[in-house]
């Protein structure tokens, strides 16, 4: 199959890198054109009605191609590529109603807003109730410490150890200068935000989150044209770090 | 290979009106055809249904057969074979003429349907019986017969087409010089089929020394042998491996067949040809580097400009493909202002406009490839009519098209790859594509399941947001929903990906995005 080199600049990122790309005749590449040359050599002898032709050309279009979500935890099978987008437009866009972020299931969106949201289940976790949910659906097992299901997350599920679930939030131009008027509590939400959310006190959590109640974080923020998401990207130093197991899975073309 | 020039009747017979049945094991087969196109197992084999030679006796019936027949069809296939048994023994008065009767009533049977009684036949004991009919000194008829028969039993399953191994070498050696035409091409047919059974068969007939018989029967000028003959090397020669490619391109006078085919050839032995090539210049660089020296690179863009046959387009595209692709970046195989670069542009700008999707997924794949050249060859390919085509094939085509379309655009927004480092970017062609409206069509592509797609279109993104003059890139892709659609990667299994889109989105959409206005 065709290998383009990757220029990996400073910031690891595989730059367009204009090269050609070859393929071996048994490639699926070639594949709708092989299928084409023996359907019109099969015409002669079969003479198929257009109805058939068309049923043939559908058949092809989906290629047998298997396309299986990608979301971590969902693997979904679906019919086509096209397919794809209804299906993360159903089933991966749930976001909370309190901070706006985005959760590619209902699942993940729930342990969210109890753990970001909920006083009373920093409340738990200070008496020592095992509450941090593990991500994966069907597992249900629970940890005391955001860290012990970080872990485990790891050990048991072969996550990537540089797989955050809860990152500080990106926000608009406007609930930033919103947020500036604000200033002591946002910094002290920066600290509460990285993952060791166990050191704070229960008090100082439970002040934070109650400021962020919906009087003032919009339940929209509105960022572009899509009204109903915020961002939830952020500078992200841990990533910056060189992953000794970084291996370029499934980049075949 | 059905020889519709000499037998004028079209395949009426299958419409005959045995009505719904009939109909419906159409069908059937053709739903089977799909479930088999769909695990990629391509029938690369020809039943033959009619006589090569005019004086063989042709009869198309009524050849739908009913369940019901099918049964009735391997009695009878049973006892043709019984009796092809006893004439073979036979030593009595008019052996000769008996035997024949009986090998043609075998392949009468075998010939009637889609779905000849192979297996019945196979049952009964009919390749020996055929591979003793195959005995040098037999007259003509009787190794027609048998070839004939052999060819429809090699046209069906794997473990059917094996039984066909004793044959083999006795095939081979009635593809001589000295062999009735008819006879050799009926034998060419049937090694074709066993050809494009698989690789294993086919290293047994290269072994046993097929390649150089069936190259010779390409020579002549014309004749339905030669595309007989065209069409089983192309199976024969179809690889893994490239030896027999490479083996091909060497032999004397297969390069100048090849030339005057595309050159003169009607379009039906053109396009058997031109498949030939297709493996050729995929398989073997000696073959490639051969082709491209001679006429055969003009005589493919001439006939990729003027043809509208869809059977002679794809395999002359392919190879027009295959040939760039495999062109090194010392020698541009179309170089800039040479008048055939221009003629191939234009040819495949035309199959960009088709409405056949292979032709143009395929024409915006050498496109790319073109347009992954020399600073010249993005030029000249940008100042055309390629790109405003491309632009709206990267909106609306579906998706396969969709991503060779985005190859190509992308292409021309980078320099030639010099050693490590971030390539250079051609600013010129980056804005101009970007105000044409290109983005939303890469971000799309983020956006889909395939990570080759949504790598390209990160790939894009990275450019517009690193090179758009006045800091310009950010907005545009926000604009887009290009945000949006890279969060989509914060919870993608795909660790590269995943790091590509939050490396992008930290260091374009930081804490400081939008606060100096």
């Amino acid at each position: 199959m065709a290998m383009v080199i990757e220029n990996e600049g400073l910031l690891g990122f595989p730059y367009w890198s204009s090269a050609r790309r070859r393929f071996s005749p048994d490639s699926p590449f070639f594949a709708s054109g092989n299928i084409e040359r023996e359907l019109l050599a099969k015409q002669i002898a079969l003479d198929l009605t257009e109805d058939e032709k068309h049923q043939l050309q559908n058949m092809e279009n989906e290629e047998g191609r298997a396309v299986f979500c990608p979301i971590v935890g969902c693997g979904a099978r679906l019919n086509s590529l096209e397919g794809f987008e209804d299906h993360y437009n159903a089933r991966h866009t749930a976001s909370c109603s309190v901070c706006s972020r985005v959760y590619p299931t209902s699942h993940l969106l729930s342990i969210h807003v109890s753990e970001a949201h909920d006083s009373f289940f920093q409340a738990k976790v200070a008496r020592g109730f095992a509450m941090y949910e593990c991500l994966v659906e069907g597992c249900g097992l629970k940890f005391k410490s955001y860290k012990g299901r970080q872990q485990h997350l790891v050990d048991k599920h072969k996550f990537p150890a540089s797989f955050e679930f809860f990152k500080k939030a990106h926000t608009s131009k406007k609930q930033r200068l919103k947020n500036q008027r604000k200033q002591a509590i946002h910094k002290r939400e920066e600290a509460s935000c990285t993952m060791e959310v166990e050191d704070e006190t229960i008090d100082g959590l439970v002040s934070a989150v109650s400021k962020l109640s919906t009087s003032d974080s919009p339940s929209s923020v509105s960022f572009g044209h899509r009204h109903t998401r915020g961002l939830t990207f952020v500078p992200r130093a841990v990533q910056r770090e060189k992953r000794p197991d970084s291996t370029p899975a499934g980049m075949k073309r | 290979m059905a020889d519709e020039g000499l037998v004028s009747h079209k395949r009426d017979p299958l419409k005959s009106s045995v009505g719904n049945v009939a109909a419906h094991r159409r069908r059937q087969h053709a739903v089977t055809i799909g479930k088999e196109r769909r695990e990629a197992v391509v029938r690369t084999k020809r039943l033959c249904r009619v006589g090569i030679s005019e004086d063989s006796d042709v009869s198309i019936d009524n050849d739908m057969v009913l369940d019901e027949e099918q049964s009735i069809l391997e009695a009878q296939t049973s006892s043709a074979v019984k009796e092809l048994k006893a004439s073979v023994a036979y030593q009595g008065k008019g052996v000769m003429q008996r035997r024949v009767s009986a090998i043609r009533e075998l392949r009468c049977l075998l010939s009637r349907s889609e779905f000849p009684p192979v297996e019945a036949a196979l049952k009964a004991g009919a390749v020996p019986l055929l591979v003793q009919c195959l005995s040098f000194g037999s007259p003509d008829e009787q190794l027609l017969e048998a070839a004939w028969c052999l060819t429809n039993i090699a046209a069906g399953k794997p473990e059917e087409t094996k039984t066909l191994l004793p044959a083999l070498p006795l095939l081979i050696a009635h593809l001589g010089e000295k062999s009735s035409l008819p006879v050799a091409e009926q034998c060419a047919w049937a090694l074709g089929n066993v050809a494009g059974e698989g690789e294993e068969l086919r290293n047994v007939l290269l072994s046993q020394g097929a390649l150089v018989p069936l190259a010779r029967m390409m020579l002549p000028n014309k004749g339905s042998t030669v595309r007989t003959a065209a069409w089983a090397l192309s199976n024969l020669i179809k690889g893994p491996d490239p030896r027999a490619a490479t083996e091909l391109i060497r032999i004397d006078g297969v390069l100048d067949a090849i030339a005057r085919h595309l050159r003169k050839a009607d379009e039906e032995l053109a396009t058997e040809v031109a498949w030939v090539v297709v493996y050729l210049s995929a398989l073997s660089n000696t073959a490639t580097s051969i082709l491209v020296k001679s006429d055969v690179l003009q005589l493919l863009v001439e006939r990729l400009a003027t043809s509208n046959s869809l059977q002679l387009l794809i395999p002359v595209l392919r190879s027009l493909g295959n040939l760039v692709a495999g062109d090194t970046q010392t020698s541009n195989v179309l170089v800039p202002g040479h008048e055939i670069t221009d003629n191939a542009i234009a040819a495949l700008i035309k199959c960009l406009k088709s409405e056949h999707r292979v032709l143009k997924k395929e024409a915006a794949w050498v496109l790319s490839n073109i347009a992954a050249g020399s600073i010249e060859h993005k030029k000249l390919i940008y100042t055309s009519e390629a790109v405003p085509l491309l632009l709206r094939l990267l909106s609306t085509a579906p998706f396969d098209i969709r991503k060779e379309a985005a190859y190509a655009l992308g292409n021309f927004c980078v320099a030639p790859t010099e050693g490590a480092g971030k390539p250079t970017l051609i600013l010129e062609h980056l804005v101009s594509l970007v105000g044409r409206g290109c983005l939303p069509g890469f971000i799309d592509l983020v956006r889909s399941a395939d990570t080759e797609a949504a790598r390209l279109g990160l790939q894009f993104m990275e450019m517009v947001l690193r090179a758009m003059p006045n800091g310009e890139g950010p907005k545009l892709v926000e604009r887009e929903d290009g945000i949006d659609a890279m969060e989509r990667f914060q919870f993608h299994e795909n660790e590269d990906l995943r790091n590509m889109a939050n490396g992008l989105v930290d260091k374009y959409f930081g804490e400081d995005y939008g606060l100096d206005e």
